[in-house]
């Protein structure tokens, strides 16, 4: 029996087993000391079975010269349970064979006589082949694409983990942004192996983009990152693009978006680069070259346009939820809720925060029937940020104004002299969302207008007038 | 993907190795067409066959057959019997039979024809001369006749197995140096083997006898590379010879008075280790452990082409161009 301080057998197990275990290339260096003696001795040792007792095969590993490679071999951490691991990888390998047709070898001794006769047409004497010149198929080709340029992203298809069996690999849907609207929603699927870098993935994405849209001109790696995305396709705006030097094994996403960068040293904001994609004639005139003419671009802007105030006239009565900030007059902190705005109600949801310890007073989640709702308006802008103001009257549920008054800004009346029963909500949020917000609640303000809200006009036109009567008294 | 041309489709280039995959190449464009899978150990050797229809994988215990016209990922059919490592494989010219040599010093002849479900096999085995012990057989080679098999084996003797007769002969260039390659040229007339010392040995072929067998008689002798040589390949034309080997190089020679016609070398693509000629001689494939396979121009001794998407190193290539 073999063991390890056996140099014969550690030669032979180093010499047989390398090839599939050792990725640093030193088995070479070791092969080269395979010295004559070690051999002679190591083959000499050899003992082969006849062909008639094959089962022995398996007891003699240790002393023949092969070791035997146990690529099964549970080395390390034992995960699961062995058999349970045994049992399915039987039970892959059946599923397996089924579509493997197996020939086995047969000793001689049984088939050579029977088949003396079709062993004679198998092997027959052939002519040897005259020297006459042909012409090759690959050097035609090569003479036609002798100026095919290089795919500079060729040193990316290393990465490439589709087929790779024993390595682990990572399967992605990659939205790419540069495409045109009508391919945008069809991610191309990649797979990578676990180790390598992001920007390694985007490498090999350039590579499989640049054979499948063979008409784009694509910049270097460093040009281009890759982004959070949905589902859907749309690029998640709120977190900065994946490292590029790190692993993409550290990232459990599956969909991401591939954007170009304008400026390849950091992250732009996005608005910059989906219009730098959106316009035809930037990056040079290297871009693609669309057939829609100025003229035509800004009619269909027009066009767009009517729509857009059209579909926002369909969607106002439909509910939509809205992160906002609830303002607080005295400036203390602004409390961060959910603005649920439908046809028939609105709703004020505060979002918990985890980890506040300054959570001062106790919110809960209200609702306001629209019938309650009187007014809503801008208020002032503040940089990108816009706050406005939404006043409804507490006349018509009581139990609403009641928990009403737990909010601190609940204290906080009309700057107009009307009646106590109208309160004031105070929101501060990004000027486009509060834009949104306050067209949505006049929308549907207007289209169905309650006695409440009719009450509130009338007194603060009555109070307008008041207060004109008495600038002219 | 799909080529546009039926033309495109028939130039085949394979290559495969440590990395447990065997890669199907577009020639001109350095593109990675498929990669099929192969789990189990490491290609030792790979084949395309006559007809194009299928590539055969030598590697540990088994030969997978893989279906080239499919899209198959896997093997299609598995030989089994060999209880080492099969090192290498090939076809005669219409594809009848297979053979193969392995490390279990026995060299097989696969029946291919389907008759009666009945295969016929033959079978040879090396023999060193004590006793029952077989050492490993590295590289064969079916002569043009297509019924003389040459073997090299681990001990450094070279045996010519007439298939038809079953008879053999040895022959002995160096006493126990392993011989590592070894290739008969296309029109019949020279032998080449390599060994693991780098030097190579040249035979002249003469058909002798009222049966035709092949007499061989020394022809010439030379170092061809300071470290192990692994392959040696005849140019279609029998006009050039490549070695490939362990110090980083492979080197083309011309077949009259073997001097070196070029040097294929590239910084770091360490060991080479198989090549293949295009039809006309004019360009040579070689792979090599730095995970790339290669294509060369014979005359320019440049690298024309990259083939990337391997793991590991590549090992084994093998390459069907077509005749116009």
């Amino acid at each position: 029996m073999a063991l390890y301080d056996n140099k014969y057998w550690l030669l032979s197990h180093i010499r047989n087993s390398f090839m599939s275990t050792d990725d640093t290339g030193m088995c070479e260096v070791v092969m080269i000391g395979e010295t004559q003696d070690v051999k002679e001795r190591f083959f000499s040792q050899e003992a082969f079975a006849d062909p008639d007792d094959n089962e022995d095969d398996d007891d003699d590993d240790d002393e023949t010269g092969s070791y035997d490679l146990q690529m099964d071999a549970d080395f390390g951490i034992r995960d699961r349970s062995m058999t349970a691991a045994r049992l399915e990888k039987l039970e892959n390998n059946s599923k397996k064979s089924q579509r493997v047709k197996h020939v086995k070898w047969e000793p001689r001794s049984t088939s050579m006589e029977e088949n003396n006769d079709t062993a004679g047409d198998l092997f027959v004497r052939a002519d040897l082949p005259s020297g006459d010149q042909k012409k090759s198929g690959l050097s035609i080709l090569m003479e036609q694409f002798t100026h095919l340029p290089l795919n500079p992203y060729m040193e990316y298809a290393r990465y490439d983990g589709s087929g790779q069996v024993n390595i682990p690999t990572r399967r992605y849907r990659i939205f790419l942004t540069m495409l045109p609207e009508e391919y945008r929603h069809y991610p191309l699927f990649i797979c990578c192996i676990a180790t390598a870098k992001i920007q390694d993935l985007i490498g090999l994405i350039l590579l499989k983009f640049s054979t499948t849209y063979s008409d784009f001109t694509l910049k270097s790696v460093s040009n281009y990152g890759l982004y959070i995305t949905e589902e859907d396709g749309e690029v998640d705006s709120d977190f900065p693009n994946l490292d590029p030097k790190e692993c993409v094994a550290k990232f459990g996403f599956n969909c991401l978006g591939l954007v170009e960068h304008k400026d390849p040293t950091k992250t732009v904001s996005f608005q910059t680069t989906e219009e730098k994609v959106s316009s035809p004639d930037s990056g040079g005139g290297k871009k693609r070259t669309t057939s829609a003419s100025k003229a035509e671009e800004t009619k269909q802007l027009k066009e767009m346009m009517v729509m857009d105030v059209h579909n926002k006239a369909m969607e106002a009565p439909l509910y939509k939820s809205y992160r906002v900030s609830l303002v607080n007059k005295l400036r203390w902190w602004n409390m961060e809720v959910h603005l649920g705005i439908s046809n028939d109600k609105i709703d004020v949801d505060p979002i918990v925060q985890k980890n506040s310890k300054l959570q001062l007073v106790k919110v809960t989640p209200t609702s306001h029937s629209m019938e309650t709702i009187v007014w809503c308006q801008e208020q002032e802008t503040r940089g990108n940020k816009m706050t406005f103001e939404i006043i409804y009257a507490c006349i018509m549920s009581t139990k609403v104004s009641d928990r009403m008054n737990a909010y601190p800004n609940s204290a906080y009346m009309s700057s107009l002299p009307s009646s106590p029963s109208f309160k004031h909500y105070y929101f501060e949020a990004e000027k486009e969302v509060a834009e949104e917000i306050v067209n949505k609640i006049n929308m549907i303000l207007t289209l169905n207008s309650s006695p409440c809200r009719r009450e509130y006009v009338a007194a603060k036109e009555k109070k307008l007038l008041l207060s004109r009567r008495g600038l002219f008294r | 993907m799909v080529t546009d041309s039926q033309e495109n489709d028939q130039i085949l280039l394979a290559t495969a190795g440590y990395d447990h995959t065997v890669k199907l190449w577009q020639t001109h464009t350095g593109m990675c067409q498929r990669t099929m899978q192969h789990s189990e150990s490491q290609v030792n050797a790979l084949e395309i066959t006559p007809d194009k229809k299928y590539l055969a994988s030598a590697s540990y215990q088994h030969i997978y057959m893989y279906d080239l016209s499919s899209n198959n990922p896997t093997a299609i059919i598995n030989y089994e019997g060999t209880s080492k490592n099969v090192t290498c494989v090939g076809f005669n010219k219409d594809g009848k039979f297979m053979f193969s040599g392995g490390e279990d010093g026995r060299t097989r002849i696969w029946d291919l024809r389907i008759k009666n479900n009945v295969t016929c096999r033959n079978i040879f085995d090396s023999r060193p001369g004590s006793g029952t012990t077989l050492s490993p057989i590295n590289c064969a080679v079916l002569h043009p006749n297509q019924i003389e098999l040459f073997l090299g084996d681990q001990n450094g003797i070279i045996y010519r197995w007439d298939l038809r007769i079953d008879q053999h002969e040895q022959y002995i260039p160096e006493n126990d140096v392993m011989i590592l390659g070894i290739d008969i040229s296309h029109n019949g007339t020279q032998m080449a083997c390599v060994n693991n010392k780098g030097k190579a040995y040249i035979w002249n072929l003469t058909a002798a006898g009222s049966d035709g067998t092949t007499h061989l008689a020394p022809r010439h002798k030379f170092e061809a590379h300071k470290r192990a040589a692994l392959k040696c390949k005849y140019s279609p034309d029998s006009k050039l010879l490549i070695t490939t080997s362990a110090d980083q190089t492979a080197k083309i020679w011309d077949t009259e008075n073997y001097n070196l016609q070029q040097e294929l070398k590239q910084e770091n693509q360490r060991w080479v280790w198989d090549a293949a000629w295009s039809a006309d001689s004019q360009y040579v494939f070689t792979a090599s452990s730095d995970s790339f396979a290669k294509l060369w121009s014979v005359e320019k001794g440049t690298v024309e082409r990259q083939y990337a998407g391997h793991q590991k190193a590549v090992t084994a290539l093998s390459f069907r161009d077509i005749y116009i």
